[in-house]
């Protein structure tokens, strides 16, 4: 049996070793068009700030790939022909599988901004490791820099531009950073902790023009509100899409709406192809499509679209939500539900005094379902069983000590926490509310 | 990316085996073997009012720590663990392994070393020399050597003394901390620490034993007492000498700080065994690591941390001395010390989390 996997991201490597774990004599062939080696995305800001290598990012020793004897192939794929089992590359080689596993990843959003095209140089992304060259060339020649979108790839870019002593304005679109995520006070706390550090954040201006300097450079933007930022480099953050594009055209495309459509057992509409990770769109039955872009989802998506590869009995079933992040110094929990809840979902939030963090509990009709932890450290994995068994509030602020998992000496007070609630409850039941 | 500016570029080329890193382990091992080898720093303390070199040295090494000390608490200052154990690790420095061996001195006393215990200091379990000694310090050095130093090991991990107590990690965790991501770590250089550790383990404990055999015997074998004194004088020039002093801190630079702790030290490879079966381990958090490899990187030990994480794996190995450094450099909170016989409650959601109905 012949596998084939396209793109050596988290998805694509845990596939290639899931696959070997279970196939001790397959023919494994890993393709990756950015890398000769897996390496974590993750990671990418630590290099940019010196604190990594880039060998540092790659999780395996390198003899491992050899040692598991899975073959490596440096290359972009242009052609996937499934009716004859082959893919081509873009040096014109092509390689036969009898098995195929998309894992291509997500590439950066742009918008085509007025000016944008005039824009020879200084505009980046922070995606792969060709952006991260691209940053650093460019790093010694901006004082100031743009980094535009309030997500956490922005935040990761400008703590990078901030380390290497750049003047940063953050510009974030939503009148607060990052509302999917996170409620206004938490919100607040991270602005203020960022314009602390140095960033200008800017909230409710977006890019209405890119400004260009006669040799091409970027010399700036002119915002909505009619601010001018000058910029020698401009970030440009606003998300990513499923890198669905190299396969317009190809002999035989695969189904693909926002990414490539796959049934809950990670087959795509071709037979013989699969695929997992950032790229797909998985069709969940009686459920919106779901596309999940984010580490733990695409490395569990690539194990188990392996054992579909191998024929498992595969039913996706993606587990209650869970992410982290770091802004700057905060750290950043969040577990299930949180601003998706519904309306009239009971909500307890509670800044801890003194110090940059905070805690937010939802709960729907008498049980939790969510949470966001902000500047301490917490095992989410608590969380997840707390609200999987359906436990009440005050269960759940009763044992948040379990849940601790700050250094030792360093714990989270937590008195501030329950007295905080006592009150919460008590309003509550003279308002009843989220029932 | 390196930082611009000439002072970051000479920094980075100091912490990155650059020339000067080159320059400074050389001085390190020029000094460590005039130090060792010559007494040319004997006038140097007198002409300062000291003793002799040792009292210099120990004064210059108490100096390094608390200067590194004073960095690394202010680098570190939002990690209560790495306040807290630096400010005890420079505390033991000035008091047990300086001030109060020069005062015991001053009253007529042995100059003692509470701080350094067998095997680390093979003294106190030399008959020849810790049958000099007044009788607490005879009890001291068996018991603390033989009881406290295991069963605090067995307790808390070997940390307590690696990381807490002793002047080795001190420095290490102090002035070294620029340097704690030289350590290699390949799994070449976890093979040859795990032979090369244990080696000089099994050579200590023969040589107690032969110490005490020899003093046993008395006068009656000449030619063992012979063979056991040039045992120990061997032992002095090859571990204490060269393995823990010149190469151990002369090659801070380029191999990292804890090339002694790691690969050489009996005291280690003694608590690290204690440590396997003990209540201290490294715990993972389930799901949570995004392979950045910080924890490895900074890992002194040159333990693969990101290994056991990206796994979900809690672990505890032989060498972590529980300095805390990955769980502090750690993005994702990932990591934390515990001293706890029992799992943490986490099976239940890895079966979830395998997605399968
Ligand atoms: C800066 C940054 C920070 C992030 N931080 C976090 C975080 O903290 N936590 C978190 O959960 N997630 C984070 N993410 C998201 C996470 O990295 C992705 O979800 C994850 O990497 C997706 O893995 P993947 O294997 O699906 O795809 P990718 O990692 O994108 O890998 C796909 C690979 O396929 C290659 N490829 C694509 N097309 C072809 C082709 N035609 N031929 C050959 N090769 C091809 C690509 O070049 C790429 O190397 C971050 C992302 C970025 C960019
Ligand atoms: S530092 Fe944390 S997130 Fe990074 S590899 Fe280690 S355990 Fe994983």
């Amino acid at each position: 049996m012949r596998f084939l996997i396209i793109g050596n991201g988290v998805a694509g490597a845990t596939a290639a070793l899931t696959l070997r774990r279970r196939e001790p004599d397959a023919a494994i062939t890993l393709v990756g068009g950015e890398s000769d080696f897996f390496f974590s995305r993750t990671a990418l800001m630590y290099v940019y700030m010196d604190r990594l290598s880039r060998r540092d990012l790659e999780p395996y020793e390198r003899q491992a790939w050899d040692r598991q004897a899975i073959r490596r192939v440096r290359g972009r794929v242009v052609d996937l022909d499934a009716a004859n089992r082959t893919v081509r590359l873009a040096s014109g080689d092509t390689l036969s599988y009898d098995r195929l596993l998309l894992a291509t990843g997500s590439l950066p959003n742009r918008i085509p901004w007025p000016g944008l095209e005039a824009a020879r140089e200084g505009v980046a992304h922070f995606v792969t490791l060709q952006d991260l060259a691209e940053c650093e060339r460019l790093t010694p020649s901006t004082r100031e820099a743009v980094v535009v979108g309030g997500g956490l790839i922005g935040v990761e870019l400008a703590e990078c531009l901030v380390f290497h002593g750049k003047r940063v304005t953050f510009l974030v679109r939503e009148p607060w950073y990052w509302p999917v995520a996170l409620g206004g006070p938490e919100s607040a706390m991270i602005s203020q902790h960022l314009r602390r550090r140095g960033v200008d954040v800017r909230l409710e201006e977006e890019v209405a023009e890119v400004l260009t300097e006669p040799g091409g450079r970027v010399g700036g933007i002119r915002s909505n509100a009619g601010r001018e930022y000058p910029c020698q480099m401009l970030g440009v953050t606003i998300g990513v899409h499923p890198a669905v594009e190299w396969l317009v055209g190809v002999t035989t495309p695969p189904a693909c709406g926002r990414g490539i459509l796959v049934r809950p057992d990670f087959a795509t509409s071709l037979p013989g192809v699969w695929a997992a990770g950032d790229c797909a769109e998985i069709q969940l039955p009686g459920e919106v499509p779901l596309v999940e872009q984010i580490w733990y989802s695409a490395r569990r998506q690539g194990e188990l679209a392996a054992r579909a590869m191998l024929g498992d009995p595969i039913e996706y079933r993606p587990p209650i939500f869970c992410n982290s992040a770091k802004f700057f110094e905060i750290e950043y929990t969040t577990v299930g539900m949180v601003m998706q809840a519904p309306a009239d979902a009971e909500e307890f939030y509670c800044p801890v005094p003194g110090r940059e963090a905070s805690i937010r509990l939802v709960a729907y009709r008498g049980a939790l379902i969510g949470c966001n932890l902000l500047g301490a450290r917490w095992n989410h994995a608590l969380f997840e069983r707390w609200i999987a068994e359906r436990r009440p509030l005050d269960y759940v602020v009763g044992h948040l000590g379990e849940a601790q998992f700050d250094v030792e000496f360093g714990r989270l007070d937590l008195s501030c926490i329950r007295e905080a609630f006592r009150q919460h409850a008590q309003t509550r039941q003279s308002q009843p509310a989220g029932a | 990316m390196l930082k611009q500016g000439k002072a970051n570029r000479l920094a980075h080329d100091l912490t990155h085996r650059g020339v000067t890193a080159w320059l400074l382990s050389a001085a390190l091992f020029a000094f460590y073997l005039a130090l060792y080898f010559t007494e040319g720093f004997t006038g140097v303390a007198r002409a300062l009012g000291l003793p002799d070199k040792w009292t210099l040295y120990g004064l210059l090494y108490t100096l390094a720590i608390l200067a590194g000390g004073v960095h690394v608490l202010r680098k570190y200052r939002h990690n209560r663990y790495q306040v807290v154990r630096t400010a005890v690790v420079m505390f033991v420095q000035v008091t047990l392994a300086f001030a109060v061996p020069q005062i015991l001195k001053f009253f007529h006393q042995p100059e003692y070393y509470f701080s350094y215990l067998w095997p680390l200091k093979l003294e106190d379990l030399t008959p020849g020399i810790v049958f000099q000694l007044p009788l607490p310090y005879i009890l001291y050095s068996f018991l603390a050597a033989l009881l406290l130093a295991p069963a605090l090991a067995a307790l808390f991990g070997k940390r307590w003394y690696c990381s807490w107590v002793c002047g080795c990690g001190g420095l290490a965790n102090t002035a070294g901390d620029p340097l704690r991501h030289l350590t290699s770590k390949s799994s070449a250089a976890w093979k040859f620490e795990k032979v090369a550790i244990h080696t000089v383990l099994a050579v200590c404990v023969t040589l107690t034993a032969l110490l005490f055999v020899t003093w046993g015997l008395g006068s009656r074998h000449p030619r063992l007492s012979a063979f056991t004194y040039h045992f120990q004088s061997l032992y002095g020039l090859v571990v204490v000498a060269m393995l823990s002093g010149v190469i151990g801190v002369g090659l801070y630079p380029i191999g990292g700080t804890r090339v002694w702790c790691r690969n050489f030290c009996p005291m280690a490879a003694l608590l690290g065994l204690v440590q396997k079966i003990g209540r201290y381990r490294i715990t993972v958090k389930q799901n949570m690591c995004i392979s950045c490899g910080l924890c490895s990187k900074y890992c002194e030990m040159g333990i693969d941390v990101r290994a056991y994480a990206q796994a979900n794996t809690s672990f505890t190995r032989a060498s972590c001395v529980g300095c805390g450094l990955c769980a502090e450099v750690c993005p994702r909170g990932v990591l934390r010390l515990e001293n706890t016989a029992t799992k943490a409650p986490q099976e239940f959601v890895l079966v979830r989390i395998s997605g399968v109905r």
